[in-house]
């Protein structure tokens, strides 16, 4: 029994390895069960005793160094192979991403749904009315009578003698009420036409108009609901500020400013120095109004408002040209 | 109305700082809309009497003048002919600085020592006036200094008087509002009108009026011998400082006593008047007026003239005649002053497009009652300012008016207000703008309302009047009690906003443009004149040819929106607009219809290093509009399309139950040329009206299955022209357990191949090969029996 041959043989094989594959291979051919070191312990059978002895203990240590050092070799391997992975998978992350391609609502859409938004949480529903409009609800019935300078061809749109393009979204307010009894909750979003084209005025903009009337309506409830909107639209610290004024359809009328969301009351361009702006019209609703649909100013009263949208687009995103709002620039859109 | 603080003053003590007064007057109604400061542009300028003038010993054209300024008396050399011995004149002192710079110094002038310079209104920043040194009044206190002289310090409100409120188009009407404000009592001017002369007017002039209801009430009262001189520095100084231009004394004193007392007055050359009378009348016919501006104005039946012996001399209220202006040579005045009916006065004002100052008020409704006052008031002027003799008495028609009584219950003004008030507190407020209570019960009030207040009709102006004096500010915010009443939103409207969360989220952004185009648009889009959208709703009055009509359909307006954007450079676009579309309906008013339109252009981006990115084509849209059905639970079917502007081989009619409810397709490149677009477009529009007409349709649950699908793909070579449509309808047909049929690829070597992945999956078992198996069978035996096609293998 030749150790020594066996030691060389074992060697020679530890020697040659290169990859997994030798591992696994040299693992059979050495310690696998018709390995080396089996013939060899199988060969001690034909040794006397004390011989057996010595030769068993001399395989056995080698065996188990072998094992080790195969393991060991293994391990680099897995090492080396691991290093060689990671290689590999490296990318360069400073590249630039795969940005997703989003679409935008219009900012006269988003304000649109977030005046909405507040009005319909405060239990407001929403009615809407034709574009084209009779001069009837447009103008009569909101007590705004035949001479008035509002019915100017200068201002309005005629389709045909009778037939306008609505002035204001406030015609909904008699439609409304025409179709249904009291109580009457209801905001009408709308578009609206002028004969005008400057600077700052375009010839179709944007209203919201709201309504409620019920039994016991008061200007006070007009002041609560508007300053909550206001709050909501604005931040709850804006300054609001109710002052008189006039429009047909409502007696007492009342302005509404906030303060000047610019220059925070100071004075400004925008807000002309008088640290206030103008955002809405209301009033409590005439009574020659109410009389006209059919309901009893005795029995009923209420509040109207009328906003316009763009304005309020302009002061919530600090546009300063109304005309952005038409020119559809995707420059302009995709900041909102 | 420009309101000069100094001349307010007049009226009402001002113990008040302008910009308090300002805003106090906004939250009473009358918004303040600037405050402009007057302020001297001059000084070291001070009063001096002339002691003597004597002529220049050198100069022809010179006098030297001695100059009394208090203590001291200067040598002062003036160019000027118009300084007389006694006048009181500013003299800017050695050292003064005028406008502009310019300062004054010690200086010789040919040889005579001159300490200062007397000056011209032009050469303080006063006015325009260079043709003579200022010559101020009389009872100047020589040694003062100029800029305390009463106007030249001011500051003066802007008010934006709303238009229901015609009694504070003058600085008293004003005034009896601050005075309500700083608890006074607006005091009228008081004068004393002296007829000088002892002729009567009497058989100098008559009067007659023939509608009583264009003019209740005409004074006509008389002025011989004026001379014609310019008014005063004070009347032209407040005169411009309103926003009117001083012109002579006579008119000035006019437009001086409007602004004042808010009553326009006329004043006649008195000898221009043929006849010696004046009627006021309708106009019978048709017929051409010079008004005193040089225009020849058309007037109409019924347009309310003055007319003399021989014609008109005036459109009541608006604009005097040429023939009868005052002029410089003009001795005698007759002056008018009126009521004209506010109907009558908007409706020529209008028609003839004049607002003049006197329309302005007219229209607006101005004091019945204080008419002949302001007549008085405006001959007393003139009389102090241009001399001549007063004409004894008035020629006058009025038909007196009664006051309207207003009942109002304290109840009612609580109730609406939603505010405690007692009735001491609302009828002291009522008082203080002269609104008389002429009866006071428990229960409420009687409100007589004067005659310059024509907005008080009912008992809700009433209202409104307390709720101004008490002040908005006092009435508190509550949240409203009321009944909640619930209304159903529209179909379309829970659509619109669907169909635009389902554009955005597919990366499309929203347009909005005007509802209006131009049958320029529709002829653009090759629409023939039988198409139903080629019959517009007209505008009557458009602003411009661009926007004559309402549109008929969205997608023009898309397209300009891409032609802006691709020429600023912006050539990937992905765009939707949701809008109305209007057509004409002989029934009764336009009909509206809901509709989106959407397109794309480019590419989703310009470039990605890591894929390619290809250009939009006809299946991106389609793809869109797919989704869109999807997304919304209904089922469209896609037609070739003979929309005339789609290129033909790329563009399809959508579909739902049959009826068409859009299109989509590549637009052909002559309409996109004449939107100025130079790139391939593909768009689509449809009628959400004709999607709704069953409702919307709501989820509901599907369960789950719980076995699993089996899939199998086939291949087919195919005619060239054969629509894979069909074949996916037939296969689809083949059994209920076919849930999909997918097209995973379509190439074309020597004839066209197509390849299509089938799911089948059963909700009550494993599918077996063995039935898939037959399934299979069916298939092609089903898809190979279409004309031209045969299965690949």
């Amino acid at each position: 029994m030749n150790i020594d041959e066996l030691r060389k043989r074992v060697d020679n094989e530890l020697a040659s390895l290169k990859d997994f594959e030798d591992v696994r291979r040299a693992k059979a051919s050495l310690l696998g069960r018709k390995g080396v070191f089996s013939e060899f312990l199988d060969g001690l059978k034909l040794l006397e005793k004390d011989q057996r002895k010595t030769f068993g203990k001399e395989i056995n240590l080698l065996k188990a160094a072998t094992e080790g050092q195969l393991q060991e070799t293994e391990a680099a391997f897995a090492e080396e192979e691991k290093l060689k992975a990671e290689a590999l998978s490296w990318i360069d992350i400073t590249m630039p991403g795969k940005v997703p391609v989003l679409g935008k609502l219009h900012p006269i859409t988003q304000t649109f749904e977030e005046i909405n938004g507040i009005f319909t949480s405060l239990g407001f529903s929403v009615a809407e009315g034709p574009d084209i409009e009779l001069e009837y609800y447009n103008f009569e019935a909101l007590n705004i009578a035949k001479d008035h300078p509002a019915r100017d061809m200068q201002d309005t749109f005629y389709v045909k003698p009778g037939v306008v393009l609505r002035t204001h979204t406030s015609p909904v307010q008699i439609r409304v009420m025409e179709a249904q009894l009291p109580p009457v909750k209801v905001i009408a979003p709308g578009s609206v036409y002028r004969c005008d084209q400057d600077v700052s005025h375009t010839p179709m903009f944007h209203q919201v108009e709201g309504l409620m009337v019920d039994k016991r309506v008061r200007f006070s409830d007009l002041k609560g609901v508007l300053t909550i909107f206001i709050h909501e639209m604005f931040g709850s610290a804006t300054p609001v500020r109710f002052r008189p004024s006039y429009f047909p359809f409502t007696e007492p009328s009342a302005e509404v400013d906030i303060g000047c969301v610019i220059c925070r009351g100071k004075g400004c361009r925008v807000c002309k120095d008088t640290g206030w702006l103008e955002i809405l019209g209301s009033g409590m609703v005439h009574p020659q109004v109410l009389r006209t649909v059919g309901y009893d100013p005795e029995q009923v009263s209420g509040f109207a408002f009328g906003m316009g949208v763009e304005r309020i687009a302009m002061l919530k995103f600090g546009i300063d040209d109304i005309r952005q709002f038409y020119y559809n620039d995707i420059r302009f859109l995709s900041q909102f | 109305m420009r309101i000069p603080c100094e001349w307010l003053n007049e009226f009402v003590v001002l113990d008040i700082e302008p910009h308090d007064l300002a805003s106090r007057l906004t939250m009473r109604g009358l918004e303040v809309e600037a405050i402009e400061e007057y302020k001297p542009t001059f000084n070291g300028v001070v009063i001096g009497e002339v002691v003597t003038v004597e002529p220049h010993p050198n100069a022809e054209n010179l006098t030297v003048c001695m100059v009394r300024t208090g203590a001291e008396t200067l040598p002062i050399v003036c160019g000027a002919k118009n300084v007389q011995k006694g006048h009181k004149v500013p003299l800017a002192t050695v050292g003064a600085m005028l406008p502009g710079g310019f300062s004054i110094e010690k200086r010789g002038i040919r040889g005579v020592e001159s300490l200062g310079m007397l000056c011209s209104e032009r050469e303080l920043g006063l006015s325009e006036d260079h043709s003579g040194i200022f010559i101020l009044p009389a009872d100047a206190k020589a040694g003062t200094r100029l800029e305390d002289m009463a106007g030249i310090r001011d500051v003066v409100l802007d008010i934006n008087v709303p238009p229901n409120r015609g009694d504070c188009l003058s600085v008293y009407g004003i005034a009896r509002e601050v005075g309500s404000i700083v608890n006074q009592r607006a005091k009228l001017p008081v004068f004393k009108l002296e007829p000088s002369g002892n002729e009567e007017i009497r058989g100098q002039a008559s009067l007659a009026i023939t509608n009583l209801d264009a003019c209740p009430r005409y004074v006509l009262r008389m002025l011989r011998g004026v001379s014609m001189v310019p008014a005063p520095f004070w009347m032209r100084n407040r005169i411009q400082k309103c926003g009117m231009r001083p012109i002579n004394a006579i008119v000035d004193v006019t437009n001086y006593v409007m602004l004042e007392l808010g009553q326009p007055l006329h004043a006649f050359d008195y000898n221009a008047l043929r006849d010696k009378r004046i009627e006021v009348r309708p106009a019978g016919e048709e017929m051409i007026f010079r008004t005193l501006d040089g225009e020849d104005r058309k007037l109409v039946a019924g347009d309310i003239l003055i007319c003399d012996g021989g014609g008109p001399v005036a459109i009541a209220g608006i604009m005097g005649g040429e023939n009868s202006e005052i002029t410089e040579n003009t001795k005698d005045i007759a002056v008018e002053s009126a009521f004209f009916n506010p109907y009558f006065i908007r409706q020529t004002a209008r028609r003839l497009g004049i607002r003049s100052e006197a329309s302005l008020r007219f229209e607006k409704g101005i004091d019945l009652d204080n008419v002949d006052f302001a007549g008085e008031r405006a001959v007393f002027l003139m009389n102090a300012i241009a001399g001549g003799t007063v004409v004894r008495g008035k020629q006058e028609i009025y038909e007196k008016r009664e006051r309207k009584n207003i009942s109002v219950s304290v109840g009612k003004v609580i109730e609406i207000l939603g505010t405690t008030v007692d009735q001491g507190t609302i009828v002291n407020a009522l008082r203080s703008v002269d609104l008389h209570i002429v009866k006071e019960e428990e229960s409420g009030f009687v409100v007589s309302v004067p005659n310059f207040r024509h907005d008080l009709d009912e008992y809700a102006d009433i209202i409104e009047e307390v709720a101004r004096i008490y002040g908005y500010d006092h009435i508190p915010a509550t949240t409203p009690v009321t009944a909640v009443q619930l209304r159903r939103r529209e179909n379309k409207d829970i659509f619109a906003k669907g169909i635009r969360e389902y554009f955005t989220a597919a990366g499309f952004f929203e347009l909005i443009n005007f509802a209006f185009f131009s049958t320029r648009d529709v002829e653009s889009f090759l629409i023939p004149p039988t198409d139903e959208r080629s019959s517009c709703v007209g505008i009557m009055n458009p602003l411009s040819r661009d926007y004559e009509v309402m549109r008929t359909f969205i997608s023009a307006s898309v397209l300009k929106s891409i032609a802006y954007n691709v020429n600023r450079g912006t050539r990937n676009l992905k765009v939707f607009e949701v809008g109305k579309v209007f057509f004409l309906d002989p029934q009764g008013l336009p009909v509206e219809h809901p509709a989106v339109a959407f397109a794309m252009a480019g590419k989703e981006r310009e470039y990605f290093w890591r894929d390619p990115c290809p250009e939009y084509d006809f299946f991106d849209a389609k793809g869109v509009v797919e989704g869109l059905a999807e997304r919304f639970g209904f089922e469209v079917a896609f037609e070739r399309s003979d929309e005339p502007f789609l290129n033909p081989g790329r563009s399809a009619d959508i579909l739902f139950d049959n009826n068409k409810i859009g299109w989509i397709g590549e637009i052909k490149d002559e309409v996109l040329n004449v939107y100025d677009i130079d790139q391939k477009v593909y768009g689509a529009e449809l009628r959400f009206d004709r999607i709704i007409t069953k409702g919307l349709v709501n989820p509901t649950y599907k369960p789950i299955p719980r076995y699993p699908q089996v899939t199998r793909d086939f291949a087919f070579s195919v005619g060239d022209r054969t629509a894979v449509q069909m074949i996916i309808n037939r296969i689809r047909e083949v059994s209920p357990l076919i849930t999909s049929v997918g097209v995973f690829d379509m190439f074309k070597k020597d004839v066209k191949s197509i390849a299509l992945r089938v799911v089948f999956q059963s909700f009550e078992e494993t599918l077996t090969d063995e039935t898939v198996n037959v399934l299979q069978g069916i298939i092609i035996q089903e898809v190979t029996g279409i004309q031209g096609v045969t299965l690949r293998t």
